[in-house]
């Protein structure tokens, strides 16, 4: 009974980063790029049955399903070494081939349409596996596709598996290049309403940081997607190899997530990763420390998410919190004195209003793959400073809303049909909900938030508030 | 022959001396007689026959020119410088003449002239006659092979009157330079004693011509008197009662417990008692001669041993020695040999074996038979080792006499010891019939044959084997034992024999044996080295012991994680169940479907056989839970390391991982239930007043959870990285490091132990394990809350839905609500929230106090140091703000209970 996850990877950004996961999880692996496990894959103790299914007994497939309203990326795939990797019936390709249009309300709406066709694939690969843990989305916030028809698939996913996990990998753009996307705001506002209300995880990769650590860090002047993708199938593939690779705690995702994720809504998680290097950079082999993996992971330079916030602001963020995973050959015993370490010197904020630590899950590392580094660490951690990047996200609508700009686009679809804009108005006020509950997670009075803010707003309505409130008063 | 012409020469040389004329030779005080001079003639020849066969050593050094110069100088003192002077020239001629009939030894003769000459001037000095000058010089010159020669012509034979010569001192003379000391004395006595002789004669020394002697004899003569018996008589009966014989006189007496002189005969007081005292040894030899005819006729064999048996040899060889000595003594007291020549001296003062010369004899032997004596009555109870180690403990002697004896004892004694402690070593045989050896063996079933099998008896060890050393001899034979029966191996035999050679080459030469402590430790080290090193071996190579180690480590403490969690999912719906519905046998398909199901199955199928499911005896109301557990089944020879005790102790661990394990798995499916993609996330997103209640549940639900979720993966946490993985790098260190299979066990041990220690199920953790494990339930009483509030929320959250979803998503999220959803949401915020409420502010005050409790009671244990799990439960130092919080104002916060109000309108039972 493997906690089978199943992969979605829907538009162009999806099934790119979807593609070097599967790379990486096949060089982790063992296992060819035909699929076939290599003559040399013997080691065992690693489990590949959670993101892959036998053919036979030699033969790998991954449980994933490539789904793009266009062709082009698709195609590439299917024309690369890898083409023998994937499940043929598994690719999902629009018959129009049109793609999206970086419009969220196509997406949305190619995706009602071709609902049936998806569903199946989904249900016979669901059929297939023992004991299905969940989906993992992979997919842009920005464009039409991974944003729209990603959007609808949550939405499906979430009535029809509803007690399975939903993670999402969810590209947010890069907002130093504006050229990208115009109408990016839009799509991602009303992406940003289902990863609130209809996945269960999601893992922010935000392009901006993305580039800037590939600039900054990695010293290349213009990061190609490719560039950028490998860093982002490393933090994948980091972040499932306690499920790959099991040992006492964090076998299954549940547990993973449900350790990070205390309060429902408050389910984006940041990531960083230490030491990054780009792939085949030769580096000589350095001495790496636990307490460095663990202090490095805890610094602003090597996280996945651009922090907008400002200073007053920064100091105000916690972490509701943190699983480091770290790799390599690692003395347990080094990690109680980095913990220590960390909360002498303070490196870490955490949340007042309930418990908090850091999480140590150390976890083998593929003996198939050469790395130039002894230890390394990814974190993934659940931190107040998030809502900056979604409030930067409702004020990039805003000023767009305003203007009136691009709306047409969108009312030529039902959702926005009768210049019906409500469905954005809807996901403003759940996104700025967001950004209210993160903030009122870095007090101590958390707990009350929720009953107060329903309180007033309560009364305001004048509904059974009268009642409502003296009931909340201590008798 | 040539003895004869000797004889003859100084028959020559007598008659020259004592020409027995017409003239009677004055002999002494003694009346003369006729046939005196002949009578003379007769001793002096023997005397001087006797003195040529006694080869006294010469201390003269054969040098010619030293004795001419002796001679000159000599003349030269005497003022006689022309004689000096003539007889240089005369040295001289003789000794450039050369050719035929010239001399050869000239020193001899040179030596004897002066010797003649020392003589003349002692005779002229002393006046009276003396013997010594014929001993010193006749010895000194027939042992250096010089002819027996003339005196001088120059002095007369008869030496009868030269004038003194005072200035010549008798310590100047030869004869007390070179004549024995013997002699010397004599001579002494007899220039002082000796009677003058009228007659000028020489006389021959005799011993009644010995005011000593003389004295002595007069002493005998009164204690002859005073006695009914002669010394020899006596000494004849010493002799007999030293052999535990009653002689005629003296015998056993039974109230003085001793030999003694009968009383009625009349004896000096001083005999009685020197017989008294050499009858000792008598006494003392019956002890010992009873003790080993009892030992050795009477008893059975069982009673003495071995090494009983080997006492009774050593002390017959030594009496065989006493005898040996009694047979001597007897044979001189018999033959007794006068001390001097002298006819008339018929009584027996001169008997060679006197008493007083006995207590000489007998000094030694006394010692001995004392000792032995001693021995035989310590040792009369005791066999075997214990024997040996009393008779070692008299071995602690200071003298020297003392401990040769007993060490030549001790090496007869104890050689059946060493025998068997080489026979255990190297063969793992006890050789032992009698009880006798420190080793014992019992009948014990395989498994139990290393812990129980053998036992040191320290009754039985020998004070000269030190305790380390019994121990590792011990646990070597116990080692060849265990391979023979345990593991069916041959190979110990293979080491064994190196070892014999390995310490045959290290003991340079020393034979096992008492004394030789360190060939026995060379041994028993080579033999123990390798034979445990091989044991060793085999048990991590063929019966796999860290393999088997590290799947225990895997499945009994969870370490596989995705079989666990497997199983967990399997087994978990049926463990709900009451105890005494679960079939074990449905349970056992259970595991395997869990093996199949994740990686274990990769595992070798000799781990995967033994590994089995175990149902602990169940009480009522039990639970499946209460009584589920795994076991790993350890075959022979693992057995010895894998005792039930053992297994015992990994099963409470077991149980309480397995505890722990559950309690995550129901958090985590409660955090399923209120995961974020559910239904109440769009309900939460409600601006519905009626649902505040709700709300304020659900967040008390997920805090709660969240605190617990926190508690239980530090927990975890702890528990992986201190406990478990901690102790085991600690093990497979000291498990590299085990010589022998006793460390092995001993690390094992210790392992285990501080798995317990650490995990909190030791003694004396009691307190704390049962605060964890009410947290336990507790936890499990939230989770059981938990789904029955979101279970409830959810029904009423569908009715309400299900209006919403008819119309589809399509259909912009309308904001009409519906009125049978407005009833619901108030029948959800009625009773049945209101007591939910209230169920959940219970567990959540039980909860908070309970942890508490655990917490402060971890910097408090003593035994165990917990700082690590008191720092993870409070890394982010939220309870010790809590804590802080609490003493300063009395309400914290987010512990306020939510207090629910019944609501006014109706609620639809059903829900509840
Ligand atoms: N990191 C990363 N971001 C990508 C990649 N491809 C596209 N993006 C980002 O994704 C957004 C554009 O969305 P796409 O995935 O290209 O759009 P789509 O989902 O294919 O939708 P349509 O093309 O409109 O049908 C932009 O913000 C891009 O920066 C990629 O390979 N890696
Ligand atoms: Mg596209």
């Amino acid at each position: 009974m493997p906690r089978e996850i199943i992969t979605l990877q829907v538009g162009q950004c999806g099934n790119q980063i979807g593609m070097e996961f599967w790379k990486q999880l096949c060089l982790e692996h063992g296992i060819s790029k035909d699929g076939i496990l290599e003559d040399f894959a013997t080691q065992g103790g690693d489990r590949k049955d959670v993101f892959f299914y036998q053919a036979d007994d030699e033969h790998y497939i991954p449980r994933a399903l490539l789904i793009d309203l266009e062709p082009r990326v698709i195609n590439s795939i299917q024309n690369s070494e890898y083409r023998n990797l994937y499940n043929h019936e598994n690719v999902f390709v629009a018959d129009h081939g049109g793609g999206a249009g970086n419009n969220w309300a196509s997406g949305y709406h190619q995706g009602e349409q071709v609902e049936e066709d998806i569903m199946d694939m989904i249900d016979r690969e669901a059929d297939g596996s023992d004991s299905l843990e969940g989906f993992v989305l992979c997919h842009s916030i920005a464009g039409g596709t991974g944003s729209g028809m990603g959007s609808y698939l949550l939405e499906a996913l979430n009535d029809r598996y509803s007690k399975k996990l939903v993670q999402t990998y969810s590209v947010f753009p890069n907002q130093m290049e504006t050229s990208d996307v115009v109408v990016q705001p839009y799509n991602s506002l009303l992406t940003l309403k289902r990863l609130t209300l209809n996945a269960d995880c999601v893992v922010v990769l935000d392009n901006t940081a993305l580039n800037r650590i590939a600039v900054d860090r990695l010293h290349i002047p213009n990061p190609t997607f490719a560039q950028t993708n490998s860093l982002v199938s490393t933090v994948m593939s980091a972040s499932t190899t306690t499920l790959r690779y099991p040992g006492y705690m964090n076998n299954d995702l549940v547990g993973l997530v449900a350790s990070l994720i205390p309060t429902p809504r408050c389910h984006f998680l940041m990531t960083g990763y230490t030491p990054l290097t780009v792939e085949r950079q030769a580096n000589a082999i350095r001495k790496t420390t636990v307490l460095d993996v663990m202090r490095r992971l805890l610094q602003a330079k090597n996280i996945m998410v651009s922090s907008y916030a400002r200073t007053k602001e920064a100091s105000q963020a916690k972490y509701i919190s943190i699983l480091n995973i770290i790799q390599g050959e690692v003395d347990p015993t080094q990690v109680h004195k980095s913990l220590q370490r960390i909360r002498e010197r303070k490196l870490a904020n955490f949340i007042e209003w309930g418990p908090a630590s850091i999480q140590v899950a150390l976890s083998r590392k593929s003996p198939y793959v050469q790395t130039a580094h002894r230890v390394s660490g990814l974190m993934l951690a659940s931190h107040t400073s998030i809502r900056h990047l979604f409030s930067k996200c409702i004020s990039q609508y805003e000023k767009l809303r305003k203007k009136q700009a691009f709306l047409d686009n969108y009312r030529k679809f039902p959702m926005f049909a009768d210049n019906d804009l409500s469905e954005f108005d809807e996901s403003r006020e759940i996104v700025q909900n967001l950004v209210d509950e993160y903030k009122a997670c870095e007090s101590a009075d958390y707990i009350k938030w929720g009953m107060e803010d329903r309180g007033k707003q309560v009364s305001g309505e004048g509904n059974t508030s009268g009642t409502v409130d003296s009931r909340v008063a201590p008798s | 022959m040539e003895g004869d012409v000797v004889s003859d020469l100084v028959w020559q040389l007598a008659v020259r001396i004592f020409p027995s004329g017409g003239r009677s030779v004055e002999n002494g005080g003694h009346g003369g007689q006729k046939k005196q001079g002949d009578a003379t003639l007769q001793r002096a020849h023997q005397y001087a026959m006797r003195i040529i066969g006694s080869r006294i050593a010469p201390s003269l050094a054969n040098d010619e020119a030293a004795m001419a110069e002796a001679i000159k100088r000599q003349l030269v003192q005497e003022n006689r410088s022309a004689d000096a002077l003539s007889f240089a020239d005369l040295h001289r001629r003789i000794s450039s003449y050369s050719g035929p009939g010239s001399i050869e030894n000239r020193w001899a003769l040179l030596y004897l002239l002066r010797a003649i000459a020392e003589d003349q001037r002692r005779e002229r000095a002393e006046t009276r006659g003396t013997a010594i000058p014929y001993t010193s010089t006749l010895s000194g010159a027939a042992a250096h092979g010089g002819l027996p020669s003339f005196p001088s012509n120059t002095t007369h034979p008869k030496l009868p009157s030269f004038s003194p010569e005072p200035e010549v001192s008798p310590g100047r003379s030869y004869s007390s330079r070179n004549g024995t000391p013997q002699n010397q004395s004599w001579s002494q006595s007899s220039r002082a004693q000796s009677p003058s002789s009228p007659g000028g004669v020489l006389i021959l020394t005799k011993d009644d011509g010995n005011a000593k002697a003389a004295a002595m004899r007069e002493y005998l003569e009164i204690v002859q008197s005073e006695s009914d018996i002669s010394e020899m008589a006596i000494v004849r009966d010493v002799l007999y009662a030293c052999q535990g014989i009653d002689g005629r006189y003296v015998k056993f007496n039974k109230d003085a417990d001793g030999y003694m002189i009968d009383e009625s005969i009349k004896v000096p007081k001083s005999t009685r008692t020197l017989v008294r005292r050499l009858c000792e040894v008598g006494w003392l030899y019956l002890r010992v001669k009873n003790h080993i005819s009892e030992s050795l006729e009477n008893g059975p064999l069982e009673a003495i041993g071995t090494v009983g048996q080997a006492f009774c040899a050593a002390l017959q060889e030594e009496l065989a020695d006493y005898y040996r000595l009694m047979a001597v003594l007897e044979g001189q007291a018999h033959h007794s040999i006068p001390l001097m020549v002298g006819a008339d001296s018929a009584n027996s003062v001169g008997n060679y074996l006197s008493l007083r010369r006995l207590v000489v004899w007998l000094g030694e032997p006394l010692v001995r038979m004392r000792l032995m004596a001693v021995l035989v009555d310590d040792c009369k109870t005791l066999r075997g080792g214990a024997m040996a180690g009393a008779i070692h403990m008299h071995a602690q002697h200071g003298d020297p006499l003392v401990r040769a004896f007993l060490r030549r004892l001790l090496r007869q004694v104890c050689s059946p010891l060493f025998e068997m402690v080489r026979r255990w070593v190297l063969e793992g045989e006890i050789d032992d019939y009698y009880g006798e050896f420190f080793v014992s063996a019992q009948s014990v079933k395989a498994e139990a044959l290393w812990r129980e099998g053998y036992q040191l008896q320290t009754a039985m060890l020998p004070s000269f084997i030190p305790e380390p050393l019994a121990q590792r001899i011990l646990r070597t034979g116990k080692s060849i034992n265990f391979l023979r029966v345990c593991c069916s191996d041959q190979g110990w035999a293979q080491a064994a024999s190196e070892a014999v050679a390995a310490a045959g080459a290290s003991a340079s030469g020393g034979i096992l044996g008492y004394g030789e402590i360190e060939v026995l430790e060379a041994l028993v080290a080579e033999a123990a080295g390798r034979i445990d090193k091989h044991l060793i071996q085999i048990m991590y190579k063929r019966y796999r012991f860290p393999e088997h180690c590290l799947a225990i480590k895997r499945y009994l403490l969870l370490g596989q994680g995705d079989f666990i969690q497997c199983l967990m999912d399997l087994v978990g719906p049926e463990l709900a169940q009451p105890a005494n519905t679960l079939s074990s046998f449905k349970l056992s398909g259970t595991l395997e479907s869990a093996v199949r199901a994740s990686n274990a199955q990769y595992d070798d199928g000799d781990v995967l056989d033994r590994l089995r499911v175990r149902m602990m005896p169940h009480n009522d109301g039990d639970r499946g839970w209460d009584v589920f557990s795994l076991e790993y089944a350890a075959k022979e020879p693992l057995t010895t390391l894998f005792t039930e005790e053992v297994m015992g102790k990994y099963l409470k661990v077991f149980n309480f991982l397995w505890r722990l394990k559950r309690v995550e798995h129901a958090l985590c499916a409660t955090w399923q239930t209120m995961k974020p993609n559910c239904m109440i996330a769009r309900l939460w997103s409600n601006k519905e007043g009626g649902q505040s209640q709700l709300t304020a549940v659900l967040k008390r639900c997920q805090t709660l959870r969240n605190e617990m979720n926190h508690f239980v993966t530090n927990l975890q946490y702890y528990i992986m990285f201190e406990v478990l993985e901690y102790s085991w790098s600690n093990f497979l260190e000291e498990m590299e490091e085990a010589h022998d299979l006793d460390e092995l066990i001993a690390a094992h041990d210790k392992y285990l132990g501080s798995i317990l220690e650490k995990a909190l199920l030791g003694e004396r953790s009691q307190l704390l394990c049962k605060t964890l494990f009410s947290l336990f339930d507790l936890i499990l009483r939230f989770r059981g809350l938990a789904d029955r509030l979101y279970e409830n929320a959810r029904e009423v959250q569908t009715r309400g839905d299900s209006s919403l979803r008819s119309k589809g998503r399509s259909d912009s999220l309308t904001k009409s609500r519906p009125g049978q959803r407005k009833l619901s949401t108030a029948q959800l915020s009625g009773d049945f929230l209101g007591t939910l409420g209230e169920e959940m502010d219970g567990v959540a005050v039980e909860y908070s106090s309970l942890l508490e409790g655990f917490i402060a009671q971890l910097p408090v244990q003593q035994h165990v140091d917990l700082k690590f799990l008191s720092f993870r439960l409070d890394f982010s130092e939220f309870y010790t703000r809590q804590h802080m919080g609490m003493s300063t104002t009395p309400i914290r916060l987010h512990r306020t209970p939510i207090k629910m109000q019944k609501p006014s309108f109706g609620a639809e039972p059903g829900l509840v």
